[in-house]
């Protein structure tokens, strides 16, 4: 990419911008950054987790063009999920374990780095991972990059040096404890949360000072009022009254090894001074081991950035028997409900609900099924419960429980976070078309190993396909189109102001759709599966770019391992539901960027 | 109490071998006997010249009533939760397709279930002593040969 005398003139008003959002203005972190400035400065770019970008030069009508113009190898073969980021003229790439940083100089030809930085990372971190060493990405604030390290840690790193400004240890792995979400950072907060939901962790989130790193608050996910901080007089959960209701809801204190972890996404409204943000499955698997509706374990949480305060909280599944996380994004949208502009929060569950809340009271407005599911009828939208199918309950006494919709996978993963576009008022999601077998068994809480007791064998949903991108309507709780595909999807999605949607498949195919149709403009064979986000940004040239990373991994590593090659000490079987995959795809990291 | 529970559990594989009460677990303040160092078959040696190790006997070895215990113990120490339902693999390594890292004799075997190994690993001796190790070992060693994976091919015969 040749530099003229323009695109030099666009790089100083970029970098331009980029102080503005930095440092420049004496500890004020990033604003959100503006719809069209062509920069992608946090995970999904605005503090709404909207994932949608001002950007129109790559348009509906053009995109047919859309090819590959630039690649690069990580180095790194597990799960490539979360994104890159854009600020000014670089690109910040961060890598599954060993969490290297990379800085991409977008001003010159074949962008060369800038500088990288590879931390030291416990390997011991690799085997206490449930789900791949994945991490989901960076965020940028105050001219610093910060992130998560697998094994415990949250790191600042100079944005321009690449030198480490402060690491401060979050999370003990001898409990289970990694960290593999991407982090916020609101005002002078760095909120994070660690995995473990299937090592029987104590489940967090914690608020760090952005200055120093040093930790300022700590708030369990599920326990005592206190260890929850909860106010006794600021906390209104809009279906629960009382006080302890994290603790109440276990037998004994079940709830010490309850799980709630927090590896997705969070989101923040300036207006309402909340930050959301979903928690994990309960401990054990066995529900029956913990009888109650465990809360507040796959729920979202709303509190207050700066001290941790919890204001209100509303479970999805209480008494979870299917292992349904609500660690998907919680993406805030003004929309029109029954007639009413309202301050919505959509969520996309595990569980196969697609639900719009009230973000300022946590009341549900609609709850609608997105993909097929049996384990309950429906949300009842007065209690905020769902009308549970009895014979879909799990544990111990019910044996093999068979045909549960959707899996444990969820309808979709709450790693493929989805897009909102203000122009088409839809949402975009991947989903997973699976159901499964459900065997609880008893299981010990022995620290630092797994403690699960499940066996849940996957099978085809209705239809035969096994997975989709979809576009939503979260106002009335609608599905508006569908785009079926062969593998389960597992991408997080894209949508731009050209009315062009971006997505992922497992197989490797990297698409553009039409935003308001489904028709696919454009698709190209990328390297490997895709599980990891799209972004758009302007480049230092003037144009508009698609960047995406390549690398199948995430819970795809583990259930159908036969898509790895490397370690010839550990051969896998096919996985019987998904046989084919490694006819199509094998491990490998690399990022995509894709142009006119 | 759970007869599946570790401590119940134990007590059970203790019944078995009530000669070698070593290994009671995790209460038990009795220290268990450490291995020595064991010279892997799979290591090169410089200059050819193997360097000295002790050596380490499974006392259970190929006994099949022991191997079902260990199965019994695969499970309640959570092993499966990382090797995956009959060991075929999941965040840990496929053990049944019986090519190793660190090793498949019993003493390799041993040594990595007792004191862990990187990646993840945990050490299990302290919580499960010399015979509750070999008791897994022992299942480990029993497991039925998987079939072939090395070759894996979508072309119609």
């Amino acid at each position: 990419m040749r530099l003229t005398l323009v695109s030099v003139g666009i790089v100083f008003a970029l970098m331009a911008l980029g102080a503005g959002a930095g440092p420049a203005h004496g500890g004020t972190p990033v604003a959100a950054p503006t719809s069209d400035d062509g920069q992608w400065q946090m995970p999904a770019r605005d503090y709404a987790a909207s994932r949608y970008s001002g950007l129109a030069d790559i348009n509906s009508r053009n995109a047919t063009g859309l090819h590959p113009v630039w690649t690069f190898s990580t180095g790194v073969l597990a799960g490539h999920e979360g994104q890159p980021l854009v600020v000014g003229d670089t690109m910040y790439v961060v890598t599954p374990w060993p969490n290297v940083l990379y800085a991409f100089d977008l001003t010159k030809e074949g962008y060369p780095l800038r500088w990288k930085y590879r931390p030291d990372v416990s390997s011991n971190a690799i085997g206490v991972s449930c789900c791949d060493t994945v991490n989901r990405g960076a965020f940028y604030a105050d001219g610093r990059i910060i992130y998560n390290l697998l094994d415990g840690h949250t790191v600042a790193v100079d944005a321009k040096t690449g030198r480490e400004l402060w690491k401060t240890q979050i999370a003990d792995l001898g409990s289970g404890e990694t960290v593999t979400m991407a982090p916020l950072v609101v005002k002078d907060r760095v909120i994070v949360g660690a995995s473990g939901g299937e090592f029987g962790i104590y489940g967090w989130t914690k608020g760090l000072d952005l200055k120093t790193g040093a930790v300022v608050w700590t708030a369990r996910n599920i326990g005592p009022d206190a260890d929850m901080l909860v106010s006794p007089t600021g906390f209104r959960p809009p279906y629960d009254s009382g006080s302890d209701i994290g603790a109440r809801g276990w037998p004994d204190d079940a709830w010490r090894t309850g799980g709630a972890p927090v590896w997705g996404w969070i989101s923040y409204d300036p207006d309402l001074g909340l930050i959301y943000y979903g928690t994990g499955n309960a401990a054990p698997y066995n529900a029956e081991q913990r009888p109650g509706d465990n809360k507040w374990t796959a729920s979202v949480l709303a509190r207050r950035p700066e001290d941790g305060t919890l204001v209100w909280a509303y479970q999805f599944t209480p008494h979870d028997n299917w292992d349904f996380d609500a660690t998907g994004a919680m993406v805030l949208a003004d929309l029109v409900v029954s007639g009413k502009p309202t301050k919505a929060l959509v969520h996309f569950d595990k569980n196969g609900f697609a639900y719009t809340l009230d973000r300022a009271t946590g009341r549900l407005l609609v709850a609608e099924p997105f993909v097929a599911v049996n384990w309950a009828k429906s949300i009842d939208l007065k209690t905020g419960r769902p009308v549970i199918d009895p014979g879909k309950q799990t544990g111990l006494s019910h044996g093999t429980v068979k045909g549960i919709c959707p899996s444990l996978e969820g309808g979709v993963s709450p790693s493929s976070p989805p897009a909102y576009s203000p122009r088409t008022h839809l949402f975009y999601t991947s989903t997973n078309n699976l159901c499964m077998d459900y065997s609880a068994t008893h299981t010990t809480y022995l620290k630092g190993t797994p403690f699960m007791g499940i066996n849940s064998p996957y099978v085809a949903g209705p239809g035969g396909y096994l997975g989709s991108f979809m576009a939503w309507d979260a106002a009335t709780g609608k599905k508006v189109w569908e785009n079926k595909e062969e593998f389960p999807n597992w991408s997080g999605a894209l949508v731009t102001a050209g009315d062009v949607a971006f997505y992922g498949t497992l197989d490797g195919w990297f698409k553009s759709i039409d935003a308001r149709t489904g028709k696919v403009l454009s698709r190209f064979k990328v390297g490997s599966g895709v599980v990891g986000n799209p972004i758009t940004f302007r480049a230092p040239d003037g144009k508009q770019y698609v960047a995406v990373y390549a690398g199948i991994g995430g819970d795809w590593l583990l259930l159908a391992g036969d898509v790895r090659s490397d370690d010839p000490t550990d051969l896998r079987a096919p996985a019987d539901y998904v046989k084919d995959i490694a006819r199509h795809t094998s491990g490998g990291g690399m990022i995509w960027i894709f142009g006119l | 109490m759970n007869a599946r529970t570790p401590v119940g559990l134990l007590l059970a594989v203790l019944a078995l071998s009530a000669c070698q009460q070593r290994a009671l677990l995790p209460a038990s303040n009795a220290a268990p006997l450490l291995p020595p160092a064991v010279a892997y078959e799979a290591h090169e040696a410089a200059g050819g010249r193997v360097p000295p190790g002790g050596t380490l006997r499974n006392p259970h070895q190929g006994d099949p009533a022991v191997a079902a215990n260990g199965a019994l113990l695969f499970t309640t120490m959570n092993c499966d939760g990382c090797h995956g339902p009959d060991a075929s693999g999941s965040v840990g390594p496929n053990l049944a397709v019986r090519r190793w890292r660190y090793g498949g004799a019993d003493a390799e075997v041993y040594m990595s279930i007792f004191y862990g190994r990187p990646k993840g690993m945990p050490a299990f001796g302290g919580a499960l002593g010399e015979e509750g190790v070999w008791t897994l070992v022992t299942y480990i060693r029993s497991l039925p040969k998987v079939d072939n994976l090395a070759t894996e091919s979508w072309e119609k015969p």
